[in-house]
């Protein structure tokens, strides 16, 4: 016993070093070397990068280091400046040749965001379903929510805790006629009222097949949608975005990005790869073009996409300077659980 | 005869633990049962599902582990002042098993409480929450339990040290340790690390023999 315990004596010393020692190394020597942003410019035909002074703040230049004012950035990032712009009574009657309203405008803005972080989590497995057509101005949150079992859709009140038997069987008809195979593998929603209009979930059933499921005046409304034999689907993301064109990105098992379309046809964006499983990937989107800043293990890649037929205009990669020491740790930027990992 | 000695040393604590650390489980689901009345069930599961949040963690996250370190000192630091454990050591018993034997005593009061503990919040919540909302709450609460094991095995170990110099030692060591199970604030973060934890947690009742090697060989510094 005694030689026991002296032995898990110093493995925990060494263990513990290996963990606070690499930690007090980060925590000391940590510098601020998150780029602050990054957009490509139609205007330009070029990227424009926010970069930190020495002094005075941060400022906009391009690739070439050319600085430019703050009027004149608003200028060259119409789209992102737009409120800028129209307080300033600046906005211009055309950009690159296409006029544009302001409206226009500010319903094909959209961010999107996907960390793998919210995708490599343990998460409680139901999901509210709201009404998309509730004939009011405000989408309401629902009183039940659904859960998806080896037999069907389960649909449960909230309040009473139990079971809703009819509704649970209704939506389970449609969808097995539709050719749903239960349960659900993966669900993409956004289930808020803070939103314009609401299109249900994105879900990827067992066989992998994918569907968007959403409820109409109380109805069940579901759609096989057709993805090419060679398309392996392993990430949905619904959108939801103001512009109604899209609705949502996936990712297959070769890690590339398609556009699903509001008339459920989809297509490839023009970048390499992203894997959600291990990548962040910003969007910033407008009528124009979408800029796509993927961060990986070493760089950020920085994508500027053509926002009518996704094909590629510009693309350009950022590496980061990596100043991790080898260490022992129990959490990582790319999932939220804690195990040891090196 | 062991068991009697520490029933005996430690009755009226343990009775203030239960009642204590029960209250705290009861006043979570309590004020579970107060937002459902005032604000609806609904109210409750939205913000369970979209926001995560778990509910108990500001009544119960340290309880678990305040009721380990407050056992340990009730149990041995009354050994160490009136040197009750040398008169222990010198019974004609082996030495490893009368330790041994006292902590698996505070091991098995630890390990009741908090299992009544779990059991009140396993019944509370399923009055209110489907089994994924109810499961997501108590695994999430489960490393909690663990840090109270952990909690009171080391600090017997602390409380066991003779010399001044290891107590230290042992001190910040311990911390560093019971920091592993607060480190994520994540709902359900420990579940794939959870089994390697718990025997990660019973394996640290046999640093206590090292405080006892030093008990026995007298050292004072």
């Amino acid at each position: 016993m005694k030689q026991f315990s002296k032995i898990f004596f110093y493995f925990i010393c060494l263990f513990l070093l290996i963990w606070i020692a690499p930690w007090c190394y980060a925590f000391f020597s940590a510098k601020n070397d998150t780029p602050l942003l990054t957009l490509y410019s139609s205007v330009h035909k070029g990227f424009l990068n926010i970069t930190r002074g020495d002094t005075n703040g941060s400022y906009w230049c391009d690739d070439n280091n050319v600085v430019f004012s703050r009027e004149e950035a608003d200028s060259l990032l119409p789209f992102f400046y737009i409120r800028q712009l129209i307080t300033d009574n600046r906005f211009p009657d055309s950009i690159c040749g296409r006029a544009f309203t302001p409206h226009e405008v500010n319903n094909t803005n959209f961010t999107f965001y996907s960390n793998p972080n919210l995708i490599n989590a343990n998460t409680v497995k139901l999901y509210p379903l709201l009404e998309s057509q509730s004939k009011r101005v405000d989408l309401v949150m629902p009183s039940d929510v659904f859960r998806t079992t080896d037999d069907g859709i389960e649909f449960i009140d909230m309040e009473s805790n139990s079971i809703e038997a009819e509704k649970s069987a209704k939506f389970t008809k449609v969808m097995l006629d539709k050719g749903f195979s239960f349960p659900a593998k993966q669900l993409s929603g956004n289930p808020s009222t803070r939103k314009e209009y609401d299109e249900g979930y994105l879900v990827l059933d067992s066989e992998n097949k994918l569907f968007h499921l959403k409820q109409v005046v109380g109805r069940p409304y579901v759609r096989s949608i057709d993805i090419p034999l060679d398309i392996e689907i392993s990430n949905v993301f619904i959108t939801e975005f103001r512009s109604r064109r899209i609705l949502g990105l996936l990712c297959d098992s070769q890690h590339k990005v398609y556009v699903l379309n509001s008339d459920y046809s989809i297509s490839l964006v023009d970048i390499p790869s992203f894997d959600p499983i291990k990548e962040s990937m910003t969007i910033y989107g407008n009528i124009l073009d979408w800029t796509i800043i993927i961060k990986k293990d070493n760089a950020y890649e920085y994508y500027a996409i053509n926002a009518d037929d996704y094909s590629l205009i510009a693309e350009k990669t950022r590496p980061i300077d990596n100043n991790s020491v080898f260490g022992l740790h129990f959490t990582s930027n790319t999932d939220k659980y804690v195990y040891p990992r090196f | 005869m062991i068991y009697y000695k520490e029933w005996i040393k430690t009755r009226w604590f343990l009775l203030l633990l239960f009642l204590s650390s029960n209250g705290f489980a009861g006043y979570a689901v309590l004020r579970i049962f107060r937002v459902v009345e005032l604000k609806g069930a609904a109210h409750l599961w939205e913000v369970g599902i979209i926001k995560d949040s778990v509910f108990i963690e500001s009544t119960m996250q340290f309880v678990p582990l305040i009721a380990g370190i407050l056992l340990a000192i009730v149990q041995f630091a009354p050994e160490m002042y009136h040197k009750c454990l040398k008169l222990t050591l010198h019974l004609p018993c082996s030495h490893s098993k009368m330790i041994f034997s006292m902590l698996k005593f505070g091991l098995l009061a630890v390990i009741s409480c908090f299992f009544v503990n779990l059991l009140i919040l396993f019944f509370g919540l399923q009055q209110v929450f489907a089994h994924e909302l109810y499961w997501h709450i108590i695994l999430t609460a489960l490393p909690w339990f663990l840090a109270g094991i952990a909690a009171y095995l080391l600090t017997s170990w602390v409380v066991l040290e003779p010399s001044w110099l290891y107590r230290i030692l042992f001190i910040a060591i311990s911390m560093m340790l019971i920091r592993i199970y607060f480190i994520s604030p994540y709902p359900e973060a420990y579940n794939g690390f959870l089994p390697y934890l718990t025997v990660f947690t019973f394996l640290l009742g046999s640093l206590s023999w090292i405080s006892v090697s030093h008990f026995k060989k007298g050292k004072q510094f």
